[in-house]
């Protein structure tokens, strides 16, 4: 979850957020360049007393200040579409998870073998248990097994909403009729925490979303116990 | 393309095409057929009055400082003022009371919670926390 602070992104769980991270580091970089750089051409345009009224033309600057632009904007596509493309590799899940969004709370089916079914609703502030996160909590969370790919089919039985969970590097549109589908695959241990993340109507800061991903064991032990 | 005249000095229009004084009197007149002659005729005097009349002010003149720069500080500085006389009136008489979850106590019990649960244990804060001795990373 984000920390008091934090000035980047949370820590990858997963590989593809890492590799995320890793991109937007590039391209903070070339932005910091060019925003150093147009900030100290401004600065040396303020405080000068030189001025110079009779410019015709300018071809051999324009020419590099249309040519080096595009040559930074290939340096950043270029890695973009490389995770792009990543992230839609074929992956063989062996888990499929569907959620579905409501108005306010998220609904889970684990339906591979049998017909696991359950609401997740926040945990409003008067009943957090001393040390819980306000405004992330939910009642019953989603127990995944730890580094197993796993299928996530988001939809939604109402408005538009959104599935996200920042440290995985996840988020995917909730629309009504229609199925959209991500994949998971957590690294650690441990619970993550996300937030809804398409304006669904006045609770729509109170439905997150938290994963606990623990060891195959215990997630065949909760899904037995949750039936 | 060029301004209208010399009327007022620009950094950026040095040269005018215009004189600044463009009627002139009969003692004017004459020294603009001196000037037609050689320079090095003319007494520095005479110099200066020319350069009178052909430019509204001398560069140093166009150049030089004013005391604008004190007004504006002083409006900025008000107005920062009076935003933090609105922003301490908001809080005190608007500004709905804390959740609990902001008090030390609870602040700590859910830092001991996400070092527990190892929170962003890679470069986050649980990366800054040192479980063998207890204590932040030095």
């Amino acid at each position: 979850m984000a920390y008091p602070f934090q000035l980047g992104f949370q820590d990858a769980t997963s590989p593809i957020m890492e590799e995320l991270l890793h991109f937007h580091d590039h391209t903070l970089m070339i932005v910091f360049l060019i925003s150093s750089l147009v900030l100290y051409i401004i600065s040396l345009m303020l405080t000068t007393k030189l001025t110079h009224t009779s410019t015709m033309d300018a071809q051999e600057v324009e020419t590099i200040w249309t040519i080096l632009p595009a040559i930074i904007l290939i340096l950043i596509a270029l890695p973009s579409l490389r995770i792009l493309y990543m992230m839609d590799e074929i992956n063989s899940p062996s888990l499929t998870v569907k959620t579905m969004g409501h108005q306010w709370y998220w609904s889970y089916e684990y339906t591979d073998s049998e017909d696991l079914s359950f609401d997740s609703y926040m945990i409003p502030t008067q009943e957090l248990k001393p040390g819980e996160l306000r405004l992330l909590e939910v009642d019953n969370r989603v127990v995944l097994p730890m580094e197993v790919t796993i299928r996530v089919l988001i939809s939604s039985e109402d408005v538009l909403h959104s599935w996200a969970v920042p440290s995985l590097g996840l988020k995917t549109d909730a629309i009504p009729g229609r199925l959209n589908q991500t994949t998971l695959m957590g690294t650690r241990p441990g619970l993550y925490y996300g937030q809804c993340s398409e304006i669904c109507g006045s609770n729509h800061s109170f439905m997150p979303i938290v994963l606990e991903l623990v060891p195959l064991a215990y997630f065949e032990k909760w899904s037995a116990s949750m039936l | 393309m060029p301004p209208y005249t010399n009327y007022h000095a620009q950094r950026s229009y040095p040269m005018p095409d215009e004189p600044f004084c463009t009627e002139l009197n009969a003692e004017q007149r004459a020294l603009k057929e001196k000037e037609k002659g050689s320079w090095t005729q003319l007494t520095h005097d005479e110099k200066v009055a020319l350069y009178r009349l052909q430019f509204h002010e001398t560069f140093a003149e166009m150049n030089r400082r004013s005391n604008e720069w004190k007004t504006v500080m002083g409006c900025v500085f008000f107005f920062f003022g009076f935003t933090a006389l609105m922003i301490w009136w908001q809080r005190i008489y608007v500004f709905p009371k804390k959740p609990v979850t902001l008090t030390d106590e609870w602040k700590a019990q859910q830092l001991q919670r996400i070092l527990d649960m190892k929170g962003n244990p890679v470069q986050g804060l649980a990366s800054r926390w040192d479980y063998e001795k207890k204590e932040w990373k030095k």
